[in-house]
C-alpha cells in the first residue's frame, strides 16, 4: 500500500513550516463514506466525469483547513457556491485559461497547492499524466480531475439527480438529491454509492435520508458517459 | 538639540487620491479641514468609497466610480506629466509626487502659475489631483490635502494651525492629545530639550516636524535609465543557465546602486532582445523584497515562459543579445517590511507557484477570487490577478434585494451561453414588457445542442438595474429550469433572447 509517511517528504518541498503533515486531506463528513480512508490521501488522483458540485464539495474542507486550492481550467467555476460548502477564496488560485502547455502549469500549481481542481483542455500523453503524477506525489498535494484520467485511484461520479421546489410556473430551486457512485484501484476498488443532498436545502452537503428521496429522480444523466455507468468493481 | 542647516526648500506635492493605496494626505487630513466639493466621504484608506446607501442601489448622487484598473500605470502617467515641468520629481508613495519648486517658479513666472499649470495637465488625464505647496515636505503635503498654497514664511503659522492627529506616529499624537497638547503650535511652543527628555527620539521628530524642519531634503529621483543594468552577449547566448547566472549578478549590481541612493523599486522590469531583433519586456513586483537570487529566479520562469509558448519562433529567433534590468517606479526605501501581498497569507512557496504560472501564460492568468455584493451571480465574484490587491467595491453584506434565493449554482458561465426555449407548440416563449411569458416553457436547447425536455420552471423573476445610468442600465427577467436529465440552470431573458447564466448540477 502507498503510505505516504508524514517524514518521507523531500526538503525543497516542505509545506508551511511547524504543521505535522496528515496522509490524508479532510473531507466534508457527508463525503468521508465515498473515499477510501476517510478524504483525500495525498499524492493521489481523483476524477469525476465533469466539473460540478461535486468537485467543488470534495476541495471544500481541506481548503477551510487551511490548504491552498488552484482551479484550472475550469472558467465557469462558482465560487460563491464553493465558499458556501467552507472554500476559503483567500487560499484559492484560478487559472481559467491554460493555454496549450497544461501539463506545465498544473505542475506548477501543484508544487503551491495542496488541492488542485482541474479540467484538461486536451486528453493528457501518457508521458505528460506520468510527469503530473510523479509532481504530485513530490508535493503531497491532491489532483480532482473533472474528466478522464486512466489511472485515477478514486472514480466519483453522478449517477442520479434531481431537484427539489420547482413546480409548473411557480417555487424555486430548494435542495438537489444525488446518488453518488466510486469505485478506482487498490483500497478504492471495491464501490461505494451514497444518497446525498447536494445541495441541501441550507446550501451544505449532507447524507440523504433514503426515506426522502424523491420519487421521480431520473437515472443515468448523461447518456455519453453511459459507458462509464455500470462499472464492474473490480473484486 | 539644536537645529541644522538652513531652513528647508518650498516643495510642491501633488497628491492623486484616487491613484493611491494609502495617501499620505488623506491619512493626515484632520476632520476640521476636509476636502471641499460633492466628493463622496473618505474611506480610512483615502479611497473615494461610496456609502451603503448608495451601494445598495437607493440613490445615484454625485458619485462617479472610476475604473481603477491599474492605477500603477496611471499614476506613472501623471509623474511623466509633472516630470515636464521639473526633471527632478520624487515619488513620496504611490500617489503621490514632490518636487522642489523653487526652479520652476522661477521659470514659469511664481508658484501658482506653476500650481495651476500641473494641475491643468493632470486633469488632461482625466485624474483628480490636488497640489499643495509650502516650505518642506511634511507641510507640502498637508498643504495639498487641502489644496493650498502657503505663502512663504507663512509654513510655521500653517503648521501651528494643524492638530497633532496629523503627525506620522498615531502613538504619540494620541499622548500628546491627551496631555493637551492639541497642536503643532502647541508642540513647537515647548522647549525641545523637555519634549526629547520626555518623548524621546519619537518626540524630537515630531517636534522637528511642528517647528517647520524637514527630516530629511527632498531626494528627487534621477531619470530612471541611469539605474538600468544591462548585459549584451556577443555571441548571442542560447542557453538559459548562463542567462540566469548573469541576471543574478545584474540584480545584485542594481540592488547595490539603488541601495547607495537610498532607493528601492515597486517593480523590476526584464528586458530580453533576440538575436532577430525581437524585444520582450516584463514587469514583476519587486517592492524591495526580491533578493538577487529571487530576481534571477524570475528571469528563468520569463524565458521559460516565452519558450514554451512559441517554440518555433525560438528557434528562429536563436539567442539573446542583451539582458537589461530596470528598476521601475523608483522610491525612497523607508526600510519598512510590509507583508508582501497585503496580506501576510501567502506563504512563499504558493507565491513562487503562482508566479511561475504568470511567467508562463502572464499576469492576469492568476486569478484570486473576491466575493462581492451584487443580484447576479456574476458579479457577486469577481477576480484579480495574483499580486495584486482590490477591495471590493460592492458591499457583501448589504441586502439585495431581487437575488435568485436559495443556493448558488456551482457552475457560472463568465459568457452566458446562447439558448432556445420552446414551447409545447415548438414555438420560442417570449416575455412581454409586463413579464409575462408567451407560453409555458418545453423545451430547452444550449448552445445550439439538442433540446432537453422541460420537467419544472419558475419566473419570470424582473431584474431592471441602474435604469438612470444608460451605460451599465439592464433589464433582464429570470428563470430557473429544470430538465429532464436532472440538471437546473439559471436562465435570462435579455432584449428577446435567452441565455444560460449559471447552471446547478
Amino acid at each position: 500500500m502507498p503510505t505516504v509517511l508524514p517524514g518521507a517528504r523531500g526538503q525543497s518541498e516542505v509545506p508551511a513550516p511547524g504543521v505535522p503533515e496528515a496522509a490524508v486531506l479532510p473531507v466534508m463528513p457527508a463525503l468521508r463514506d465515498l473515499l477510501p480512508r476517510g478524504g483525500l490521501v495525498r499524492g493521489t488522483v481523483v476524477t469525476m466525469p465533469e466539473f460540478g458540485l461535486l468537485s467543488l464539495a470534495l476541495a471544500a474542507r481541506a481548503s477551510a483547513d487551511g490548504a491552498w486550492c488552484g482551479v484550472a481550467g475550469i472558467s465557469e467555476a462558482g465560487i460563491l457556491a464553493a465558499a458556501g460548502l467552507g472554500l476559503d477564496p483567500e487560499r484559492t488560485l484560478l487559472v481559467p485559461d491554460l493555454g496549450s502547455a497544461w501539463p506545465q502549469v498544473v505542475a506548477s500549481l501543484l508544487d503551491g497547492c495542496e488541492v488542485v481542481l482541474l479540467r484538461p483542455p486536451s486528453r493528457p500523453s501518457a508521458q505528460a499524466r506520468q510527469r503530473l503524477e510523479a509532481t504530485l506525489r513530490r508535493g503531497h498535494g491532491v489532483l480532482l480531475v473533472a474528466g478522464d484520467w486512466p489511472g485515477a485511484q478514486v472514480r466519483l461520479r453522478v449517477a442520479a439527480q434531481g431537484w427539489t421546489g420547482l413546480g409548473a410556473g411557480h417555487g424555486r430551486l430548494r435542495a438537489c438529491c444525488a446518488q453518488v457512485i466510486a469505485d478506482g484501484r487498490g483500497e478504492a476498488a471495491h464501490a461505494r454509492t451514497c444518497w446525498l443532498w447536494l445541495p441541501a436545502e441550507d446550501g451544505s452537503v449532507a447524507i440523504a435520508d433514503p426515506a426522502e428521496i424523491p420519487g421521480q429522480i431520473i437515472t443515468d444523466p448523461a447518456p455519453d458517459a453511459a459507458p462509464a455507468l455500470k462499472v464492474v468493481n473490480g473484486q | 538639540m539644536t537645529t541644522a542647516g538652513t531652513r528647508p526648500e518650498r516643495v510642491f506635492v501633488l497628491c492623486c487620491p484616487e491613484l493611491s493605496c494609502s495617501t499620505v494626505a488623506s491619512r493626515r487630513a484632520p476632520a476640521s479641514f476636509a476636502v471641499a466639493g460633492p466628493r463622496g466621504p473618505e474611506g480610512p484608506s483615502g479611497r473615494v468609497t461610496p456609502t451603503a446607501g448608495s451601494v445598495a442601489g437607493g440613490g445615484s448622487g454625485g458619485l462617479v466610480f472610476t475604473p481603477r484598473e491599474n492605477t500603477a500605470q496611471s499614476f506613472e502617467r501623471v509623474v511623466a506629466v509633472v516630470i515636464g515641468f521639473c526633471p527632478r520629481v520624487e515619488v513620496v508613495e504611490p500617489g503621490v509626487c514632490a518636487f522642489a519648486v523653487r526652479g520652476p517658479a522661477r521659470y514659469f513666472g511664481g508658484e501658482t502659475v506653476v500650481a495651476a499649470k500641473v494641475a491643468a495637465a493632470v486633469a488632461g488625464l482625466g485624474v483628480d489631483a490636488r497640489a499643495g505647496i509650502a516650505d518642506g515636505l511634511f507641510a507640502a503635503l498637508l498643504a495639498a490635502g487641502s489644496g493650498q498654497i502657503v505663502p512663504a514664511g507663512g509654513t510655521t503659522e500653517f503648521l501651528a494651525r494643524q492638530p497633532v492627529s496629523v503627525l506620522d506616529d498615531a502613538d504619540l499624537s494620541e499622548l500628546l492629545h491627551r496631555l493637551g497638547i492639541r497642536t503643532l503650535g502647541d508642540l513647537a511652543a515647548l522647549p525641545v530639550r523637555d519634549v526629547v527628555s520626555r518623548f524621546g527620539a519619537a518626540g524630537e521628530r515630531a517636534h522637528r516636524q511642528a517647528s517647520g524642519w524637514d527630516a530629511r531634503p527632498l531626494a528627487g529621483a534621477p531619470p530612471p535609465d541611469d539605474l538600468s543594468v544591462a548585459q549584451e552577449f556577443d555571441p548571442p547566448e542560447a542557453n538559459a543557465e548562463p542567462l540566469v547566472f548573469t541576471a543574478k549578478a545584474l540584480a545584485e549590481q542594481m540592488h547595490a546602486t539603488l541601495r547607495a541612493k537610498g532607493l528601492t523599486c515597486v517593480r523590476v522590469q526584464v528586458q530580453v532582445k533576440w538575436e532577430d531583433g525581437r524585444e520582450n519586456s516584463r514587469l514583476w513586483r519587486h517592492d524591495g523584497f526580491l533578493s538577487a537570487v529571487q530576481v534571477a529566479d524570475r528571469v528563468r520562469w520569463q524565458l521559460d515562459g516565452w519558450r514554451t509558448k512559441e517554440p518555433e519562433e525560438e528557434r528562429e529567433a536563436g539567442g539573446i543579445t542583451l539582458l537589461r534590468l530596470t528598476p521601475d517606479q523608483v522610491v525612497r526605501a523607508t526600510g519598512q517590511q510590509l507583508a508582501l501581498w497585503g496580506e501576510a497569507v501567502i506563504t512563499d512557496r504558493v507565491a513562487r507557484a503562482a508566479m511561475r504560472v504568470q511567467a508562463l501564460l502572464g499576469h492576469q492568468a492568476v486569478l484570486r477570487p473576491l466575493l462581492e455584493g451584487g443580484r447576479n451571480v456574476d458579479e457577486q465574484v469577481t477576480h484579480r490577478p495574483f499580486g495584486e490587491n482590490e477591495e471590493p467595491s460592492r458591499a457583501k453584506d448589504q441586502p439585495w434585494p431581487g437575488r435568485i434565493p436559495g443556493a448558488a449554482p456551482a457552475a457560472v458561465f463568465p459568457e452566458p451561453r446562447d439558448a432556445a426555449v420552446t414551447d409545447r407548440g415548438g414555438r420560442p416563449v417570449t416575455v412581454s414588457g409586463r413579464c409575462e411569458v408567451s407560453a409555458p416553457p418545453q423545451t430547452l436547447a444550449v448552445d445550439g445542442g439538442p433540446p432537453r425536455e422541460i420537467t419544472g420552471w419558475a419566473g419570470p423573476w424582473p431584474l431592471a438595474e441602474r435604469w438612470w445610468d444608460p451605460d451599465s442600465a439592464s433589464r433582464r427577467a429570470r428563470f430557473q429550469l429544470v430538465t429532464e436529465d436532472g440538471r437546473a440552470w439559471l436562465a435570462a431573458v435579455r432584449g428577446g433572447r435567452w441565455r444560460i447564466e449559471a447552471g446547478y448540477w
